[in-house]
């Protein structure tokens, strides 16, 4: 870095990269402006600048966006790209050719009108060094991969570019599977409902409300019976739950349209969208663990959906329009069952999955425990509601519980297997939403044992296996109701060869 | 994890947390004594209980806890074993830290005590606290710990 002191770098963004800042800037507070708009309108709170507080900001946000663009250059220098932000408050990044990861692109809808892309300048070690660069024009882009690619592996790679093989190409068909198991409909449709709902829109309007009953169509509807009247009830609700497939059918394509996982150099590749497209390159050296999800609806149509968890993903975002980092890694969003293995192996080339892993069960008081914490758990959340509606029926519902929760431990008990294997801790869980998650054990980051006060009675624990990843929730193993001394065991052969880089 | 030696932190860290323990029960205290009289159903139970729970955290809590608190260091990394209750025991690979601090709040300085923070590239676990090392013992361990610990981190 010494000898690239005095590198001044020139290059600028795409002339027309103020249009993004702006509509990046606007999109983060369009909530808190429609709201200014809304007051303003209503003229009972008058804010400072009465009506003008809402253009008043968007110009001040349109300023301050030409001034990022006018001010922002990025260059070449001998051994790093260098990223230059500001004018009074100077900021100058640094990033060595040889520890750029991935220089990938996101390209909205707009950003593919103008031709432009959004550039993401990753490394491997996440979090603070890394540019986000937004827009650069495609040969630009084209150029900063040649440039930085080039000067991090000199000759061969450059000569040729490496073949490019696909592993998973998703057609229209697997996509409409996809809307038809994912349901992100449903979200949509209840978060459409939650801002109509704050909006005012169902404030029950006693006019209208009476006006409808009295409508010879409801007169009509009364007039047809209790039968029809179910009858349309039920077409109702099926038409709903038909439209809401639909949306997510739509939904997914729009989002998944010519999904292609490609093999390139050892890395994985991946590529998706019909208005956004994405390209992103899954360094397989970056891949922590694989998650395979499957649910009662995946099992139907045979499916299964597959992602990984990214070092470098639990890092603080760079740069407030950068969303990438909470996105899950797909490596499919749906897949036909029998691919998935070669999928995984080819995310995880380093373990050798051939052997059927040795799979071990829970701890042999597992399903009585489970049984009994359902059990309580359903008695406690259904009595209230139980007695209230039925009554003497209630004993029903309540005596229920017993053969549902008994169901719930056993099947859970029989369906969760934990593996060690010699380069990798293996783990599938559930009955109804069936969950593999596996961990290469140079992947390790720690291992913490847990044991509640109810562990302890029955000598149990559960093991926590942390690796690198997007987010506390998804990333890792956990396994609970281990017999203790198994969870120990466990923790100190992973902890043995945790550190060891393979 | 078995061969590893366990051993206790400094046992002037139960100074620490009886100080810290005293001055949230003081802080709980003048608001409940001051508006508890106004209301009649709370009066004398709220008090009670805040006394009664302040005394506990403030003179067993402590004890108790140091008692479960212990820590191990070998070639391979660090283990440390905590809590009452809920116990835990968690295993850190030296190649897996990233950075560390040695923190000191004024309570712990008047003790001579400082903290080892201890981070790592993990989702859950990327912090991993060690409280009540004497100070110099601290900046030593943190020292053994970052000698060889040369690894990627990821």
């Amino acid at each position: 870095m010494a000898s690239d002191g005095n590198f001044q770098p020139t290059l600028r963004l795409h002339s027309l990269s103020w249009v993004f800042g702006l509509s990046n800037a606007i999109k983060q507070m369009v909530l808190p402006l429609i709201a200014l708009l809304f007051f303003n309108v209503r003229d009972d709170t008058p804010g400072p600048f009465g009506p003008w507080i809402v253009p008043a900001i968007v110009a001040f946000v349109a300023i301050r966006a030409v001034w990022v663009q006018l001010t922002f250059r990025y260059g070449f220098s001998p051994t790093g790209l260098v990223v230059r932000e500001g004018m009074i408050f100077l900021n100058t990044r640094y990033i060595e050719y040889a520890r750029i990861e991935n220089i990938d692109t996101e390209r909205r809808l707009l950003h593919r009108l103008l031709g432009v892309a959004e550039v993401r300048v990753q490394t491997s070690t996440g979090g603070k060094p890394e540019a986000l660069i937004s827009v650069l024009d495609l040969a630009a882009v084209q150029d900063m991969r040649d440039r930085v690619f080039s000067e991090a592996r000199p000759a061969e790679q450059t000569v040729a570019a490496p073949a490019e093989d696909t592993l998973l190409h998703l057609g229209i068909g697997e996509l409409v599977r996809h809307g038809l198991i994912d349901n992100r409909g449903m979200i949509l449709v209840v978060a459409a409902f939650g801002v109509l709902h704050e909006a005012g829109v169902f404030v029950i309007n006693e006019e209208l409300f009476d006006r409808v009953l009295h409508s010879p169509s409801a007169a009509g509807l009364a007039a047809l019976g209790l039968v029809m009247q179910i009858g349309l009830g039920i077409l109702t609700i099926l038409g709903a739950i038909v439209a809401v497939r639909i949306l997510s059918v739509i939904l997914a394509i729009v989002t998944f349209y010519d999904f292609r996982l490609t093999h390139v150099a050892g890395d994985l590749r991946v590529r998706y969208g019909l208005f956004t497209r994405v390209a992103l390159t899954l360094r397989t050296r970056r891949i922590q663990a694989v998650h395979q999800n499957e649910s009662l609806l995946h099992r139907w149509f045979k499916r299964v959906s597959l992602n990984v968890d990214l070092a470098g993903d639990s890092g603080v975002g760079e740069g407030s329009g950068d969303s990438s980092r909470n996105k899950t890694r797909w490596l499919a969003p749906v897949c036909p069952a029998d691919a998935a293995p070669e999928l995984i192996a080819a995310a995880l080339p380093m373990l050798d999955l051939s052997a059927e892993p040795n799979w071990q069960p829970l701890a042999p008081g597992a399903r009585g425990r489970i049984f009994r914490k359902a059990l309580l758990w359903s008695v406690l959340i259904l009595t209230a509601p139980a007695i209230w509606y039925l009554h003497a029926g209630a004993i029903v519902i309540v005596l229920g519980c017993i053969p549902l929760a008994w169901m719930h431990a056993h099947l859970y008990v029989k369906n969760t297997r934990w593996a060690l294997a010699r380069d990798a801790v293996l783990f599938r869980c559930g009955w109804l939403n069936r969950r593999l998650s596996i961990v290469p054990r140079n992947r390790v980051q720690t291992l913490s044992i847990e044991a509640t006060p109810f562990d302890r009675r029955s000598r149990m624990a559960s093991i926590y296996v942390d690796t690198a990843g997007a987010s506390a929730m998804t990333a890792g193993i956990r396994i609970r109701y281990l017999g203790a001394d198994v969870a120990q065991r466990l923790a100190a052969a992973l902890y043995r060869t945790a550190g060891v880089t393979a | 994890m078995t061969p590893l030696q366990l051993s206790h932190v400094d046992s002037a860290v139960i100074g620490v947390w009886r100080w810290q323990a005293a001055i949230a029960t003081f802080i709980v205290a003048v608001p409940t004594f001051a508006f508890g009289p106004s209301i009649p159903w709370l009066w004398p139970l709220a008090p009670a209980l805040v006394i009664l729970c302040g005394g506990f955290l403030t003179w067993w809590w402590p004890a108790l806890s140091y008692r479960h608190l212990r820590f191990g260091v070998d070639e391979t990394g660090i283990a440390i074993e905590r809590g009452v209750i809920w116990r835990s025991r968690i295993a850190l690979p030296r190649v897996r830290i990233q950075h560390t601090d040695v923190s000191q709040g004024p309570l712990e300085r008047r003790y001579d005590i400082g903290t080892l923070k201890m981070y790592t590239a993990g989702s859950r676990h990327t912090m991993i606290e060690l409280p009540g090392l004497r100070h110099e013992d601290a900046i030593a361990l943190r020292d053994a710990l970052l000698a060889e610990g040369a690894g990627s981190g990821v």
